[in-house]
């Protein structure tokens, strides 16, 4: 396991030819055969120089090893190139992102799909901690908790406090159309964000009065210091 | 013989230093003034009107002022530029520059308020229409995502002629995808009403589609 994450953590600095190079003499020949032989991760590298293309390659084996998702590392780091970051800025944000992952599974269960753990790592990077992710799995705890990560972390960057957005996840996951009964309270959030500070907020708590059934509801409203200038939309 | 200052406004602020009460009658003088309510355009409009009926009107009586002495006549031009000015004071208010800041920072913003739309839904068969409205114009404008490599060339939207709004069909598989906007090949936009991805690591927000149907 250190051996694993020892690139992680150094980044840059400790390429894993490198280190693989130095270890090598100590494995078995059966080891070492596995590990030449052993499939490459495909991505883009025509989109990063050379030195960035080893690093990063080094980064998605090691995530592959730890049994994470490749494919959001390498999304990332597509999307870092898209957007013209530096090498060095691409290399942390994928190394973070590798980071949150772990932590997202930790949280979520290993048995948890890659598209949970994406939207885990990108909620826990949103400033969400793992005990809210933990409730979040626990409330709906067989079916999946894609779309209750997604509408949290919306949620959270609109501005609704942490606990209030997670009190009315965690309330709506579990109903029999829970999917589309989150996906609507996004809906109804943005909209009301957008009108003014404490609307999100309001618009929150009359969703899930109106949503969940009298008696069912696992918390009291929610409340503010910012009161809404006007009612919100319904 | 030189003047002495006359007895205003108290007999006790005459016993100090002539320095001294100069400066508190300055001192006084400039707060009454500053007292005065700011003028408003219909006060300047009466005061205006009220000088040129006082121009119109015909001399009479000699034109002796209050003092005695003869009135010296004045053209009718005087009386005209005296108005326009008065006008231009009243109106301009030149000694109140924050004022004319304000309605500059208020046509700003009002003008700039139009906020970009976008929209995203499922047409079939697992194709995803993106739709995006700019509140400017745009030569191009492209569709970037997880699901296309961010790739800015992959998948380029097409402009409707009726109402200006940008759109593209996507075939996506159930599950997560994140995905933005590029404007003419260098700024980056989200839609602000889909749920949003925060993160630190490449500065915008990314937005996100989560198809109904992933297992």
């Amino acid at each position: 396991m250190l051996l694993v994450w020892a690139p992680l953590a150094l980044g840059a600095q400790q390429r894993p030819d490198t280190l693989r190079a130095s270890v090598g003499p100590m494995l078995p020949a059966a080891a070492q055969t596995a590990l030449q032989t052993r499939a490459q991760i495909q991505f883009d590298e025509s989109r990063f120089d050379s030195l960035t293309a080893n690093t990063l390659r080094g980064l998605f084996e090691d995530a592959r090893d730890m049994g994470l998702p490749t494919r959001p590392l390498i999304n990332r780091a597509l999307e870092g190139a898209a957007r013209r970051m530096s090498s060095e800025r691409i290399l942390r944000t994928v190394r973070e992102f590798a980071a949150a992952l772990n932590a997202a599974r930790e949280s979520l269960g290993a048995t948890s799909t890659p598209d949970e753990l994406a939207a885990g790592a990108a909620a826990l990077r949103a400033g969400i901690d793992e005990a809210t992710l933990q409730s979040v799995r626990r409330s709906n705890p067989r079916g999946s908790t894609e779309i209750a990560l997604v509408v949290l972390t919306d949620l959270v960057s609109r501005g609704v406090p942490r606990p209030n957005a997670r009190d009315a996840v965690n309330a709506l996951s579990p109903l029999p159309k829970g999917d589309e009964a989150l996906l609507g309270l996004q809906s109804l959030v943005a909209k009301n964000a957008q009108r003014g500070p404490g609307m999100a907020l309001e618009a929150l708590n009359r969703y899930v009065r109106g949503t969940i059934p009298a008696g069912a509801s696992p918390s009291t409203p929610a409340t503010t210091d910012r009161k809404p200038v006007r009612p919100p939309d319904p | 013989m030189a003047e002495r200052p006359l007895p205003f406004p108290a007999p006790d602020e005459q016993s100090g230093p002539g320095e001294e009460l100069d400066a508190r009658l300055v001192q006084r003088l400039r707060a009454a003034y500053a007292a005065l309510p700011a003028s408003t355009p219909q006060m300047a409009e009466d005061c205006a009107r009220a000088v040129l009926a006082e121009a119109a009107r015909p001399q009479v009586g000699g034109g002796r002022g209050a003092r005695g002495g003869r009135r010296l006549p004045r053209p009718q031009w005087w009386w005209g530029a005296a108005a326009a000015a008065v006008l231009v004071v009243s109106v301009v208010r030149p000694w109140r520059p924050e004022a004319s800041q304000r309605q500059a920072d208020s046509a700003f913003v009002a003008g700039s308020a139009v906020t970009l739309e976008g929209s995203t839904r499922v047409v079939g068969d697992g194709t995803v229409r993106f739709e995006l409205r700019l509140p400017a114009s745009a030569r191009e404008v492209s569709l970037v995502g997880d699901f296309n490599g961010w790739d800015e060339q992959a998948t380029p939207m097409v402009q409707r002629a009726a109402d200006g709004t940008w759109s593209a069909r996507v075939p996506l598989e159930p599950g997560r995808h994140t995905y933005a906007f590029v404007v003419d090949g260098q700024q980056w936009l989200v839609d602000p009403l889909a749920p949003q991805v925060p993160d630190a690591g490449f500065g915008p927000t990314n937005a996100v589609i989560v198809d109904g149907s992933s297992p």
